[in-house]
C-alpha cells in the first residue's frame, strides 16, 4: 500500500515531476550514449588492432624485438607452433617473417616493415583482405610472375603511387555524393589534369573554391578524386641472412585502408616464400609465431599458460604489445563509472529539491499521517520510494531513449570525419559505432536506484521531524 | 466502562517567555458510548486536551489512561502504534489522503493493521453504506463535497474499530445541511457500534445533540452536563 500511495504521490504535481523525470532521461542519456560512443571507439581500436595488425599473442625470439637482426629467428618454430596448438583457447597458428627495410619509388622513399605472410592462413586469421580499396586490384593475386606486395594507404601516398586526378567518372561520382553543381562547375577547369601529390591537387581546387565550400567539401573532393594506376611497383631494399643489402621491385597487389596511419605507412604484406627466397630465410622458419584466441576475454588466462610451456621465448599478448590500448580501456572504464557517478550527483540534487518541495507542501497530510498511526519507517519508506520513482522512471527512460539511439547509431554509424585525421593518426577510426555491454545497464540501475535513495534521505528525515499537532495546525 | 481516564491532566507550553497553561488540572472520564462534546472559547484548551487524549501530546502534569495504557509510559514510537489501534481521528479540513479512493481512504488504517483483504473490503463495504456513499468508492476526495468527504473520514475513524473517535471541530466547514447529515450519521454509528464521541466545537448544532457537554475555560473543566438530547 504504501508503495502505492508512494506511486501516486510521485504523479500529484505532474508538471513537477515530468520535469525532474526529463532531467534524469536526458542526463542519463548523455551519460550513456557519450560513453557507448566513447566505448565503440575502444571496442574499434581494439579489434582493429587484435584483428588487422597484433592477433592475441605473439611468441618471438628473445633478442627479437630489441634488435630487429633478422638471424633473431625463433629456434625451434615447429616446437612452438605445436604447443601452440595444443594450449586450450588457441584457434590458429601461423608464423610471420619480418624485415626491416625501405620501400621507394621514383618519388620518395620510406623505411618500412617488410612482413613475409602466410596469405591464404593470414585471411583466415585477419580481416586485412577484406581492408582492401576497392579499385586497387587484390589482397593476392594469382599473379606469380612478379614480386607481390599488399601496402597500406597511407605508405602509397607517401611513395606517390596515389594520384589525383579530376575524372569526368569523379565529377560524376561529386554529384552522386550531393555536391551541388556550382561547384562542381567551378572544379571543372581541373578536369584531366594529374597531381602528383594531395597538397599540389588540394592546392589547385582550394584556389577555385569559396572557404565555405572547401569547407564542406574538401574531403569529399579528395576522396573521390584520386587514382591508382594497376600494376604500380614499388622497390623494397633490405639485409639478407648473411647481412648483404639485397631487395627487389614488388608489384602492389592491393592497398588497404585502416584506421590507424601508423600501421599502414609502416607495414608491407609479401608472400613469407618470396621473403624466403630473397633473404635466404629457410622453410619453416619464422621471426614471430602468432596464435588467435577463441575470443579477446582469455587473454590473460592464455598468456601465463604459454609462457610457462615456451620458456626460451618472448611471449606477449596484444595488451602487453599495446599497452597504451589496454590501459585506455581499463581507464575509459573507470571513467564510466566517475562519469556516471557525477551526472547522477547532479540530478541527485533536483531530485532533494523535488522531494523536499513535496513534503513541505504535505506538512499538514503527513502530520494527519502520523496522528492516524503511520509510523516513522512507513513515512520514511513512503518518501524514499517517491524519490527513488522519480529516478527510476527517469532513469529506464534514459536508458531506453539511450539503447534506441544507440542501437541506430550502432548500425549507421556517427560520421566523425571532419576530425579523422587527428584521430587515425592514433590508430581511432573516424566512423564510430556506439556500442555498450548489457552489464553496464544493470551498474546502472543500481547506480540510478542509489541515486534515488540518497536523494530521498534529507527530504525523508525532515518529514519525520515533523510533529503531527504542529503540522496539523498548520492547517 | 470506563475507556478514557484523565487525572489531574496539566499542559503547559512555554512557546514564549510566558508560561501558558493550555490544559490546568483537567480530572475526567469517558465511559463507552459516551457520545460527548467539548466546548469552550478559543483558547479555553479543548483542542490541547483532544490532543492529549489522543496521545498526539503529552501532558506535562497527570496521567491519562486509555483501554489500560498510561499514555506518559509509552516511547514515541508506541504512542504512533497505540494512536493506530486504539484512537479514531476527525479533523476540521477532512485530511483524507488525496491520492486515494473514498474505499481506499476508509480501509487506509485497517490496512496499516494489515487486516485480511476480504476482512477490509466487507468493512470498508459496510461503512461506506452507513455513511450514505455506497456509490462513491472510486471517488477521489477532490470529487467529493466538504461534507461527504467528512463522512467518509468518520468511516476512516471508525473502520478499525477504535476505542473511541476524537473529532476536533467536525462541523465547522460544512453547511448546516451537511453538518446534520454528518451529526445523523455519528449518531447512528454512536448507537449502532456503541462508538465512544469525543468532540471539541463551537458548533451550537453538535451541542444540541450531545449526551454529555463538557466546558472548558482557561483549560479548566467548569461544567460537566450530561443531557438526554437525541438530537
Amino acid at each position: 500500500m504504501i508503495t502505492s500511495i508512494a506511486w501516486k504521490n510521485v504523479w500529484r504535481n505532474k508538471t513537477r515531476s515530468l520535469t525532474v523525470i526529463a532531467a534524469v532521461t536526458i542526463g542519463v542519456f548523455a551519460g550513456v550514449f557519450s560513453m557507448a560512443a566513447i566505448n565503440s571507439s575502444i571496442v574499434q581500436r581494439i579489434d582493429a588492432a587484435v584483428n588487422e595488425e597484433l592477433s592475441h599473442i605473439q611468441v618471438n625470439n628473445n633478442d627479437f624485438r630489441s634488435s630487429s637482426d633478422i638471424r633473431d629467428m625463433i629456434i625451434d618454430p615447429s616446437a612452438v607452433i605445436s604447443a601452440l596448438e595444443k594450449t586450450e583457447g588457441i584457434t590458429e597458428v601461423t608464423g610471420r617473417i619480418i624485415v626491416r627495410g625501405i620501400a621507394s619509388t621514383s618519388a620518395g622513399s620510406t623505411g618500412v616493415e617488410i612482413t613475409g605472410i602466410d596469405t591464404e592462413k593470414e585471411k583466415q586469421m585477419f580481416t586485412i583482405d577484406r581492408k582492401l580499396i576497392p579499385g586497387t586490384g587484390s589482397y593476392f593475386g594469382s599473379d606469380t610472375k612478379f614480386n607481390t606486395a599488399f601496402i597500406g594507404e597511407k605508405l602509397a601516398r607517401e611513395l606517390n603511387i596515389i594520384r589525383y586526378i579530376l575524372t569526368e567518372e569523379a565529377l560524376s561520382g561529386l554529384e552522386a555524393e550531393g555536391v551541388p553543381l556550382t561547384v562542381i562547375e567551378k572544379l571543372r577547369p581541373l578536369e584531366g589534369q594529374r597531381f602528383t601529390t594531395e597538397k599540389k591537387f588540394s592546392a589547385a581546387y582550394s584556389e577555385l573554391l569559396s572557404a565555405k565550400e572547401l569547407k564542406k567539401y574538401d574531403l569529399k573532393i579528395k576522396e573521390t578524386a584520386w587514382s591508382y594506376r594497376e600494376g604500380s611497383r614499388i622497390i623494397l631494399t633490405f639485409l639478407d641472412m648473411n647481412n648483404n643489402q639485397t631487395g627487389a621491385a614488388f608489384r602492389i597487389s592491393g592497398i588497404f585502408r585502416t584506421n590507424n596511419d601508423l600501421f599502414e605507412s609502416l607495414t608491407v604484406f609479401v608472400p613469407a616464400a618470396e621473403l624466403r627466397q630473397l633473404t635466404g630465410i629457410g622453410e619453416g622458419r619464422f621471426h614471430r609465431i602468432i596464435a588467435r584466441l577463441e575470443k579477446d576475454d582469455l587473454t590473460d588466462d592464455v598468456t601465463p599458460v604459454i609462457r610457462e610451456a615456451l620458456p626460451g621465448y618472448e611471449v606477449m599478448n596484444w595488451k602487453e604489445i599495446q599497452p597504451d590500448l589496454a590501459m585506455i580501456a581499463d581507464y575509459i572504464n573507470q571513467m564510466y563509472a566517475v562519469f556516471m557517478v557525477l551526472i547522477l550527483a547532479a540530478l541527485a540534487f533536483g531530485i532533494v529539491n523535488t522531494m523536499l518541495m513535496a513534503v513541505l507542501e504535505r506538512t499538514r497530510e503527513l502530520g494527519m499521517l502520523a496522528a492516524i498511526g503511520m509510523n516513522r519507517r512507513r513515512v520514511f519508506m513512503m518518501i524514499m520510494l517517491e524519490s527513488i520513482f522519480l529516478s527510476i522512471v527517469g532513469g529506464l527512460a534514459g536508458m531506453a531513449v539511450s539503447g534506441i539511439v544507440i542501437a541506430i547509431t550502432g548500425r549507421t554509424g556517427i560520421n566523425l570525419v571532419r576530425y579523422s585525421e587527428g584521430m587515425e593518426a592514433f590508430g581511432y577510426s573516424a566512423h564510430l559505432y556506439p556500442t555498450i555491454g548489457a552489464e553496464f545497464f544493470v551498474t546502472l540501475t543500481i547506480l540510478i536506484v542509489v541515486t534515488g535513495i540518497v536523494s530521498a534521505i534529507y527530504p525523508a528525515r525532515k518529514a519525520l521531524q515533523l510533529n503531527p499537532v504542529e503540522a496539523l495546525r498548520g492547517e | 466502562m470506563k475507556v478514557v481516564e484523565i487525572n489531574d491532566v496539566s499542559k503547559t507550553y512555554h512557546d514564549t517567555e510566558v508560561e501558558v497553561k493550555a490544559v490546568d488540572g483537567v480530572t475526567l472520564s469517558f465511559e463507552k458510548g459516551d457520545f460527548a462534546v467539548v466546548v469552550g472559547p478559543s483558547g479555553s484548551g479543548k483542542t490541547t486536551l483532544l490532543n492529549l487524549i489522543g496521545g498526539l501530546d503529552q501532558p506535562t502534569g497527570g496521567e491519562i489512561i486509555v483501554a489500560g495504557h498510561r499514555l506518559s509510559e509509552l516511547r514515541p514510537s508506541e504512542l504512533i502504534d497505540f494512536r493506530m489501534e486504539h484512537v479514531g481521528f476527525v479533523f476540521q479540513s477532512y485530511n483524507l489522503i488525496p491520492v486515494l479512493t473514498a474505499a481506499e481512504n476508509v480501509g487506509f488504517i485497517m490496512n496499516l493493521q494489515k487486516w485480511p483483504k476480504e476482512k477490509r473490503k466487507a468493512r470498508t463495504d459496510e461503512l461506506m453504506q452507513s455513511v450514505g456513499l455506497a456509490d462513491r468508492h472510486n471517488s477521489r476526495p477532490s470529487q467529493l463535497s466538504g461534507g461527504q468527504q467528512q463522512r467518509v473520514a468518520v468511516a476512516r475513524a471508525l473502520a478499525p474499530r477504535p476505542e473511541f473517535i476524537l473529532a476536533d471541530e467536525p462541523t465547522a466547514n460544512l453547511d448546516s445541511k451537511s453538518a446534520e447529515t454528518l451529526l445523523d450519521i455519528m449518531e447512528k454509528l454512536n448507537r449502532e457500534e456503541q462508538m465512544t464521541f469525543i468532540f471539541s466545537t463551537h458548533d451550537i448544532r453538535v451541542m444540541k445533540r450531545a449526551r454529555r457537554v463538557i466546558t472548558l475555560e482557561d483549560g479548566r473543566v467548569v461544567s460537566d452536563e450530561r443531557t438526554n438530547s437525541d438530537g
